[in-house]
């Protein structure tokens, strides 16, 4: 199967020494990769189907966990709420990151310091963005209850996090702050790449800035649009701190998403649990991972 | 604008006018955007700085935008015993062990996927990607487990290992690109000048890929400083802690932490914004050619 040709096949005498170099090259990220990631992948499978607790290996008991959990209201929280996270916050990351993209895509002096600034919740690490935002929206000490009084836009202090009305509001728009330079810099980049002569072309052809727009500018970074938003659904429907550090799920799973049920779970002892939460997460998941890695294989290319 | 000028010169002078002054409202429209965005996303960094520095009755009875007394008080509470330190430490030592490792055998795995052809490159390509997608959230309880047996848990090897699982993928995955970008010939003419293709990739191809190093390493360093779940679950004596989980449990204590916990973030975020200074053009390239969460 080698191609190689020339000096290489000298050197090595022949292809069977070359290929055995290039697989014991691969070797040890596949066998890492199969012993962390696919062993306990299949594991946590199996584990689901079992009535496993710390201490003990379990016993095979169908969907016996699947069937408990579709009887908590917990867990349909955790559907609802996770879904809500990811459609909204992606929808916004998509507008702010679209926007800001196509303002310092432009012309002006000083984008490359926006760039920059812009990035920086990007550069940040989470918990820290997290943690911050928890404090931000405290009652006592938070800077936002600070300005809504202080400039008189609403008279009350509000226990952002504390409240079911506001909880999951707080979450996303925490969670925006620290997605959207993702979208923003991926989309900039797209913009970057889409050649002059389609834009001299339209112009040739008399369409107006809209027209430009929706005509060049979105069928050509349509790709990378498609790309983001599966990847951050994926990363924001897995994602565990943005919720725990806030609310931990609260107020009375308010805020309950997929990862942290299975933690609390987890922290109950009740593994075999635990472990059907987060494969109740699969099907939806599978769908997703499929279309992103064949879109970036086939990117690429 | 190079376009509206054009049109603009071609069109007669009260026209001219007209897309002068919306050309100007353009730009005024679009800073005072871009100046909003800066606020918004400065303000929390900001407020994260100056709860650090203010003393316990600016933040909590008598709050203010401006502390009046500026106090480093939270970061000698905070430092106090010690313990924070030692989180500090291990998250070092964790993230640093991770970013050597994922390196050294990424590097070697993606040249074998770009420079040879054999029977399971693209199984072993789509696992890489796959296991780059597998969320952490599903590996957490099979992990834990399985590092449970392995006499792991409760230790920074255990971690280490553990936070292979989304550095290799990642770290394999950008370095292809990179590879990809290095010309054959090159290698093939150094190796007609004696040297072995284990040597080409030493002294041809890694050093040539340099900015895709760099930005590889940062993204493994940034990802295993950051990672909370995993240590959360991993982990059970403090001798152990990383950094996230110190200031995790700084929340779970009874008093009002905020001083001491927004120093402990500021620390924490210190190493990174450094990386992000220094190495900003790399990472921003890496991040769009690679899809990298960050």
């Amino acid at each position: 199967m080698t191609v190689e040709t020339g000096p290489v096949r000298r050197r090595f005498g022949g292809g069977f020494r070359l290929k055995l170099f290039a697989y014991a090259l691969v070797a040890p990220v596949v066998l890492l990769i199969l012993g962390l990631v696919a062993y306990p992948f299949l594991f946590a499978i199996w584990v689901s189907f079992t009535d496993m607790v710390v201490g003990s290996t379990g016993q095979f008991v169908g969907f016996k966990n699947f069937e408990y959990l579709a009887g908590t209201s917990t867990f349909w929280s955790a559907i609802w709420n996770t879904i809500t996270i990811v459609l909204v916050s992606d929808v916004l990351k998509l507008v702010i990151g679209l926007g800001l993209a196509l303002l310092v895509h432009q012309n002006l002096p000083g984008r490359g310091i926006f760039r920059s600034f812009l990035m920086l919740p990007w550069a940040m690490p989470a918990f820290v963005a997290f943690l911050t935002w928890r404090v931000l929206y405290q009652p006592i000490g938070g800077g936002i209850n600070l300005i809504l009084t202080q400039t008189g836009l609403y008279p009350e202090v509000i226990d952002f996090l504390g409240t079911r009305q506001t909880a999951m509001a707080s979450v996303i728009i925490a969670s925006v702050w620290r997605g959207f330079p993702f979208w923003f810099i991926s989309i900039l980049a797209a913009l970057q790449s889409v050649p002059k002569e389609l834009y001299e072309a339209a112009i040739v052809d008399g369409a107006n800035t809209w027209q430009r727009f929706w005509n060049v500018t979105i069928p050509s970074i349509l790709p990378v649009i498609i790309v983001t938003t599966l990847l951050s659904s994926i990363w924001t429907a897995n994602g565990f701190e943005h919720v725990w550090l806030l609310t931990a799920g609260g107020p009375s799973d308010a805020t309950m998403v997929f990862p942290v049920l299975a933690y609390f779970g987890m922290q109950t002892q009740r593994i075999g649990e635990a472990a059907a939460v987060s494969v109740y997460m699969l099907p939806v998941l599978s769908i997703l991972v499929l279309f992103a890695t064949s879109l970036m294989m086939r990117r690429e290319e | 604008m190079a376009s509206l000028a054009e049109v603009a010169s071609a069109a007669p002078i009260n026209a001219n006018a007209s897309a002068r002054r919306r050309f100007i409202t353009g730009r005024v429209i679009s800073y005072a955007l871009l100046i909003i965005a800066v606020i918004l996303v400065l303000f929390p960094i900001y407020w994260m700085i100056v709860t650090s520095l203010k003393l316990p009755r600016e933040i909590y009875r008598v709050p203010s935008l401006w502390p009046k007394t500026f106090t480093l008080d939270n970061f000698s509470k905070l430092l106090a015993d010690g313990q924070f330190l030692l989180s500090i430490r291990n998250s070092f030592i964790v993230a640093s062990t991770v970013t050597v490792i994922s390196v050294v055998i990424s590097s070697f795995a993606a040249y074998s996927m770009v420079r040879f052809r054999y029977r399971f490159r693209g199984v072993i390509g789509r696992l890489i990607l796959f296991a780059y997608l597998t969320p952490g959230s599903l590996l957490f309880i099979p992990l834990s487990i399985v590092m449970a047996q392995l006499k792991l848990g409760n230790s920074l090897q255990g971690l280490i290992l553990v936070y292979l699982t989304f550095s290799l993928p990642l770290s394999t995955w950008l370095l292809q690109g990179y590879f990809r970008g290095v010309p054959r010939e090159l290698e093939e003419q150094g190796m007609i000048d004696g040297l072995t293709r284990f040597g080409a990739l030493l002294r041809i191809t890694l050093p040539l890929s340099a900015p895709g190093l760099a930005a590889v390493a940062i993204f493994t360093f940034t990802g295993a400083w950051n990672e909370l779940l995993f240590a959360l679950v991993l982990t059970t004596s403090e001798s152990v802690r990383t950094a996230p989980l110190a200031l995790n449990y700084l929340i779970t204590s009874d008093v009002l932490p905020w001083g001491p916990l927004m120093a402990g973030a500021a620390i924490s975020s210190v190493p990174l914004m450094i990386l992000y200074f220094v190495a900003q053009r790399f990472m921003v390239a890496g991040m769009t050619e690679g899809s990298v969460k960050g």
